[in-house]
């Protein structure tokens, strides 16, 4: 099997920034990701073959894509990508872990073995069920931004884009940049709410500007296109167009119902922290504030409570791509600490600027999670309106089973529910309907969120041909 | 502070199947029934098994001499009233249990191992199972999903699978409305026998103690079982087994029946929705506790190369597995006792004490329950479930002191 | 549904065959974006028949997953935003008839 000193799963800002402290400091070291090529989510880049001298201009990417350009430069860096990570599984020695890998485009690349790990997963578009979600046509924010960033693609001519995080306002720029049509922004919260929430958190914002200068600059830019941004919009229901081609949408406004046709609906409602792999292999998390899903819990320099596993990023709780870098810094920092490679006072004096550069953006990043809250602002899903949508499992069937649960006893939690109606049995393995579940047992229960155990993570962590297993484990 | 203290006439530890269709059936025999359990109804290897209805002679008692032929003759016994039982069981719980009894093979791919079969066939054709031979080309023409390369099967048409989500749960559920009383999230603390033969069992729930005292206390929770008759200084020579199951996604009606491998560990099966289900015994890992030990607490790891050899010949029995995701692999850990078969009775050194653990109690789980409720009501053991008796091993006893 | 042009130079097109029809597309681009680009936000029936169409785009929802062409004549299911087409490629959005 092959061996490294480090690996660091997920080759966005948190990994590569983590992936240039343990280059630096000599370590071997293998970076694997699902996509092609490095950058993660935020830096999706465009296939190798293409040409794209434009590629994400602006200052809130200058800083990754200049880690992008020097870390995946580095010829030292053992690059896995088109990998899915199956599994973190305690080495057979007992020495560092067991890496199971499944390649994403056809047959993988057999196991890795590593005395450390890094899990720098990043997170994911909080999928939010409501009537006529399932329509082609509606897809996540980020779904839709990768397309257009790294495919150069817009899947549709125009536009609506829903939820409650200001990353609508970046999105939408991007794709009137491409050629797009925005038929409307829609924020469900309104936007005196917005506001009053704000003014109270921008003064700690303030201590590192930048990016709420890029907000304010976007909202102009997008008033300067005419653009229609509405707030108080709760997204109701959507229906595909005529034809079937494209969709409508429809909203409860403030002042009455709103109604949009358009080709594609993205919905941005905040993200979850990846974490099923930890989930998996046993390290602790917690339910994730404001926005759901479970973060990797680590004690201040990145070491989850599982020996020689680490975690940084959005997978420790989702901060934006500036925090990653750093805490993925920090990470890498204490990596190369535990090899033996720096000693505790080393390791102190050189992780001083990260945390203090992290410490700064606690401002922003307060500010955006206070105004992005989805709590209270997510859309009803009862009846008919699919919860499960890789299983078709409804509302009305997952809201029979905790009651069938809740007369066995009330020690149950996400995983009782699967197993009474299917729902999270699927493709996406319970990635999309856990939150949901969960939000719903807690409502039932009358008790948080935080309380209700959720999914069991299973191997693998994501689906894998059987040819492959069978063929990668004689490598 | 004196803990609240109440009274049962059967105390039955255990929210698995057989805690919760005894609980039942004891309940129909008018009998004032607890049923306690430390997590979740069907939390264990009840609701983690595979499902399989498997009735054709396991190949250790046709191998292994003449008393593992008689022990086979009697689970085929047992397996004749469980296919009754099974059969009619949706209706007697008034709801449906996916239980699909569309008949299961037993394949062969070597010569060698299609005369083992075929061995196994007149066995059970004399004992009334009416299990045929399939050749190389019966087979095939049978059932056209599986590999070309097989060398034979032997066809049961009563066998199949059930939904083990959702079995216990109906047992349970048809156990309340005949009036027994189940606590879950309840652990027993502390077990002893009073002077008159009375069982005192301390309980925990949701950090209250409690105190029940019943004449009649059933061990129905696996390997945990062990450990509760220890508490009564009793031995139980029950081992816990960490196995491996996996699922795959939906696929196009393929497999309309259970498939098992006679020289090798396989299940395999496909469900209502088009997954399809691979097990057959293939070994998961216990992690090992601060003492060093096996933690039976803690789920057991997916065994990497003993997953790829229960993927290995499943496809290679049926090919267009290959083609398949795999969705999740999990691990259950279910219990064997030191000679394979069930123990089932009451244990001799303690009247009043029953046991029902240890190995394919999903199969024979329905039965067993019932004959096992019958013999807790009636005082006298069924005689069809007298191989099963814990009393085999009354010399592992022989210096317990009770009460 | 349409590529970006502007600011955008691709190599020379290729072709691969989606559901049995030969249609263009450019080296390194996914799967996903080759059948959107047939103006197809279908990628998927639900089990009630009714259409479905891609949506994270990251791989994890395996809203997009279709049947590509394997070694030897095989298939397997992958998330088609995750596979990049090659010449010749063979994509099925519903299984193939030899896996049914």
């Amino acid at each position: 099997m092959r061996t490294y000193d480090v690996a660091i799963v997920g080759g966005g800002p948190a990994g590569l920034a983590a992936a240039g402290q343990v280059l630096e400091a000599g370590l071997s070291l293998c970076v694997i990701d699902e996509q092609q090529r490095p950058g993660g989510q935020i830096l999706r880049q465009p296939p190798e073959t293409f040409a794209v001298p434009g590629w994400l201009p602006g200052a809130s990417y200058r800083n990754a894509r200049a880690l992008l350009d020097r870390v995946a430069a580095d010829e030292r860096m053992v690059w896995f990508g088109g990998q899915s990570v199956l599994a973190i599984q305690p080495a057979a020695d007992n020495d560092g872990w067991d890496l199971v890998l499944a390649g994403t485009a056809g047959p993988g690349s057999g196991p890795v073995k590593a005395r450390r790990v890094l899990v720098a997963g990043g997170c994911y578009d909080m999928p939010v069920a409501f009537a006529g979600w399932t329509t082609p046509g509606v897809m996540s924010a980020g779904g839709l931004q990768t397309l257009v960033k790294a495919q150069q693609f817009l899947p549709g001519e125009r536009v609506v884009l829903f939820g409650t995080h200001p990353l609508m306002i970046v999105l939408a720029q991007q794709v009137i940049a491409a050629g797009g049509d925005l038929a409307a922004v829609c924020f469900a919260q309104p936007f005196s709410r917005m506001a009053q929430l704000a003014l109270g958190k921008i003064p700690a914002a303030l201590a590192s500007p930048g990016p709420l200068v890029a907000a304010a600059q976007g909202m102009a830019a997008l008033r300067k296109a005419g653009v229609a941004v509405h707030f108080g919009a709760s997204v109701e229901r959507c229906d595909a167009g005529p034809e079937g081609r494209g969709v409508q949408v429809h909203f409860a406004g403030k002042a009455g119902p709103l109604h949009f046709s358009a080709d594609v609906a993205a919905m941005c409602y905040g993200f979850l922290p990846q974490s099923d792999l930890l989930r998996q292999c046993g390290a602790e998390v917690r339910w994730s504030m404001p926005a759901g899903g479970w973060e990797a819990v680590h004690n201040g320099l990145y070491r989850s409570s599982l020996a020689g596993l680490y975690v940084a990023g959005e997978t420790t709780g989702v901060t934006g791509s500036d925090a990653a870098m750093s805490e993925g810094a920090m990470a890498g920092l204490a990596i190369t600490a535990d090899a033996g490679k720096l000693d505790q006072r080393t390791l102190d004096a050189r992780i001083a600027p990260y945390r203090r550069r992290r410490q700064r953006l606690e401002g922003f990043i307060d500010l955006l999670r206070t105004v992005a809250d989805p709590r209270g602002r997510l859309p009803e899903a009862s009846g008919d309106t699919l919860l499960c949508r890789c299983e078709d499992i409804p509302a009305q069937a997952v809201d029979e089973a905790i009651i069938e649960a809740t007369a066995m006893g009330r020690a149950f939690g996400a995983s009782e529910i699967k197993l009474r109606c299917r729902a999270g049995m699927g493709l996406c393995q319970g990635r999309s309907c856990e939150h949901a579940l969960i939000r719903r047992i807690a409502a039932s229960r009358k008790v948080s969120e935080a309380s209700v155990a959720g999914f069991k993570a299973r191997f693998p962590v994501r689906p894998v041909t059987i040819s492959q297993l069978i063929d990668n484990g004689e490598q | 502070m004196a803990s609240q203290v109440s009274t049962a006439d059967v105390l039955i530890v255990g929210g698995g199947l057989i805690g919760c269709a005894s609980a039942w059936h004891l309940a129909d025999h008018g009998l004032a029934i607890e049923l306690v359990e430390r997590g979740h109804i069907n939390a264990g290897a009840s609701g983690q098994n595979a499902g399989s209805l498997h009735f054709q002679i396991e190949r250790r008692f046709l191998e292994q001499g003449e008393q593992a032929a008689r022990e086979g003759a009697v689970i085929v016994l047992l397996s004749k009233l469980a296919i009754g039982d099974w059969a009619t069981l949706e209706d007697r719980l008034g709801r449906p249990l996916d239980i699909a009894m569309h008949g299961g093979l037993m394949v062969a791919e070597t010569e060698a191992e299609l005369d083992l079969l075929a061995f196994k066939v007149g066995r059970e054709n004399e004992l009334g199972l009416s299990t045929v031979l399939l050749d190389a080309a019966e087979l095939r023409a049978h059932s056209r999903c599986l590999s070309p390369a097989l060398a034979g099967a032997a066809w049961l048409a009563e066998e199949g699978h059930a939904n083990p989500r959702i079995l216990t749960d109906a047992y349970a559920q048809a156990a309340k409305q005949r009036g027994a009383v189940l606590h879950t999230g309840t652990r027993v603390t502390r077990l002893t026998m009073e002077q008159d033969g009375t069982y005192r069992v301390q309980l925990v729930e949701a950090g209250k103690e409690r105190t029940v005292l019943a004449r009649k206390v059933l061990l129905a929770a696996g390997h945990w079982s062990t450990r509760l008759a220890n508490m009564l200084g009793l031995n139980l020579p029950l081992y816990p087994a960490p196995l491996t199951m996996s699922v795959t996604d939906r696929a196009d009606p393929m497999l309309p029946f259970l498939v098992q491998h006679v020289g090798q560990r396989l299940s395999m099966k496909q469900t209502d929705d088009g997954n399809l289900l691979i097990g057959g015994g293939w070994p998961s890992r216990l992690e090992r506790g601060e003492d060093g030990l096996p933690d039976l607490d803690r789920p057991a790891l997916v065994d990497s190369a003993n997953l790829r050899a229960n993927l290995e010949v499943a496809a290679r029995v049926m090919p267009a597995l290959r083609q398949r995701s795999l969705l999740r692999t999990w691990t259950g850990t279910t219990c064997v006792s030191a000679d394979q078969l069930p123990i089932v009775g009451e244990i001799s050194a303690a009247p009043g004490l029953f046991v029902a653990a240890g190995g394919s109690l999903f199969t024979l789980g329905p039965v067993l329950a019932r004959l096992l409720a019958q013999t807790i009501a009636t005082g006298t053991m069924a005689e069809e479930i007298a191989l099963f008796s814990p009393a085999r091993f009354a010399k592992l006893d022989a210096f317990a002191v009770l009460p | 549904m349409s590529r970006i042009e502007r600011g955008v130079t691709r190599p020379e097109p290729i072709t691969i065959v989606i559901d049995g029809e030969t249609v263009p597309a450019f080296s390194g681009e996914t799967v996903a974006v080759a059948i959107l680009a047939r103006d197809q936000l279908r990628f998927r029936d639900d089990r009630s028949g009714r259409a479905r169409g891609m949506f994270c785009n990251m791989g994890t929802c395996g809203e997009c997953t279709v049947w590509v062409g394997a070694e030897q004549g095989a298939w397997e299911r992958l998330r088609a935003c995750l596979v990049p087409v090659r010449p010749g490629l063979e994509v099925c959005r519903c299984p193939p008839e030899d896996e049914r």
